[in-house]
């Protein structure tokens, strides 16, 4: 099974220059646990907002989200993949990077994302087809 | 296994489970032929299924009446019947979301998560004839089942991203929104079906135990 099977190609985003209050009213409004964060300048130079960034880096230290950018505590660079990537392939980086979220990505263009929740279901479609890349 | 040994009794059940497999096949071809000619907006291609879903219907006649014919013994006859009408059921849905695309246009805002659904359909309905075989085969059904779940859910988490990306697409007039939402909502309906019919797969299977 490759990635694009399963890939997220609806992706929300947030400019860097924004509050971190405008992720978090953003991410509880969509029901999402992290933003792909634009910053300025050429394709690809994204980053990455997650709940777990915003809870340990700014609401558990007592900062204001209104004070801080979401440029400030994302992640960046963001880890990325082929379209036609092999599931097997997706959780050996996220193993490696440590990160439980992947961009998938052609031609220095952001198309998908792909999460740990993905990797389980693919393992599942590929079992119940008789599959074993796991 | 029993099921196995039902299947084995006569030639006349062999035909029906024959035409049912032909039934999903062609399911999953339309659903093929949709998905192509969303994304190469071939509208021409897009008619073809109003062909296809006639070609469905004479095949689930066919296989009422051998059914009824003679195939099976009498209580499994319903069953298999209502998973029939259910595929054929996907087919009536299918042709609808085609028409709604011939009569309107899929603004592009929302044409790249469209296809993904028709994509997503269209492996759903492989899983499905998956489910199928498996059940000739008396296999346990339970991970075909979830998969087929795992899919419809995909597809409901598009929809519910669709529907606030529509209420921000200015429409001119009653009906261009009409169709457009008749549209969206025929799309992703079809995958609802087919939860169903592995639904009554599972059933089946389960009776025959």
């Amino acid at each position: 099974m490759k990635v694009q099977e399963l890939m997220t190609t609806k992706i929300e985003s947030v400019d860097a220059d924004r509050t971190v209050y405008d992720a978090v009213e953003k991410m509880v409004d969509r029901r999402i646990r992290s933003l792909m964060v634009r910053f300025p300048g050429k394709d690809l130079n994204y980053g990455i907002i997650t709940a777990r960034d915003i809870v340990f880096k700014v609401l558990a230290k007592g900062l204001n989200p209104n004070d801080v950018k979401v440029g400030e505590i994302a992640s960046k660079p963001v880890a990325c993949i082929g379209k036609n990537a092999a599931m097997n392939e997706v959780a050996s980086l996220m193993e490696k990077k440590k990160n439980a979220r992947i961009f998938v990505c052609e031609n220095e263009k952001i198309i998908g994302i792909i999460s740990l929740m993905d990797i389980m279901a693919g393992a599942l479609i590929m079992r119940a087809r008789g599959e074993h890349d796991f | 296994m029993i099921f196995e040994k039902i299947l084995s009794l006569s030639k006349k059940e062999q035909e029906v489970t024959d035409n049912m497999r032909e039934h999903i096949k062609l399911l999953c071809s339309a659903c093929y032929l949709f998905r192509t000619a969303l994304e190469k907006d071939d509208r021409n291609l897009m008619r073809n299924l109003i062909d296809l879903e006639r070609e469905s219907d004479s095949i689930r006649r066919e296989i009422i009446s051998k059914i009824y014919d003679g195939a099976f013994l009498p209580y499994l006859r319903p069953d298999l019947c209502r998973f029939v009408e259910i595929v054929d059921h996907v087919f009536d849905v299918l042709e609808d979301t085609a028409h709604y695309y011939l009569d309107g246009k899929i603004p592009e805002q929302i044409k790249n998560e469209c296809i993904r659904i028709a994509y997503l359909n269209l492996k759903i309905c492989e899983m499905l004839l998956i489910t199928f075989e498996a059940m000739l085969k008396g296999d346990d059904l339970r991970e075909k089942t979830l998969a087929i779940r795992i899919y419809e859910k995909k597809i409901d988490d598009i929809k519910f991203s669709l529907i606030k990306d529509i209420h921000k697409i200015p429409v001119s007039n009653f009906w261009e929104g009409k169709i457009l939402s008749d549209f969206i909502s025929s799309l992703t309906t079809i995958s609802d079906i087919v939860e169903d019919a592995s639904d009554y797969l599972q059933i089946i299977n389960v009776s025959m135990k």
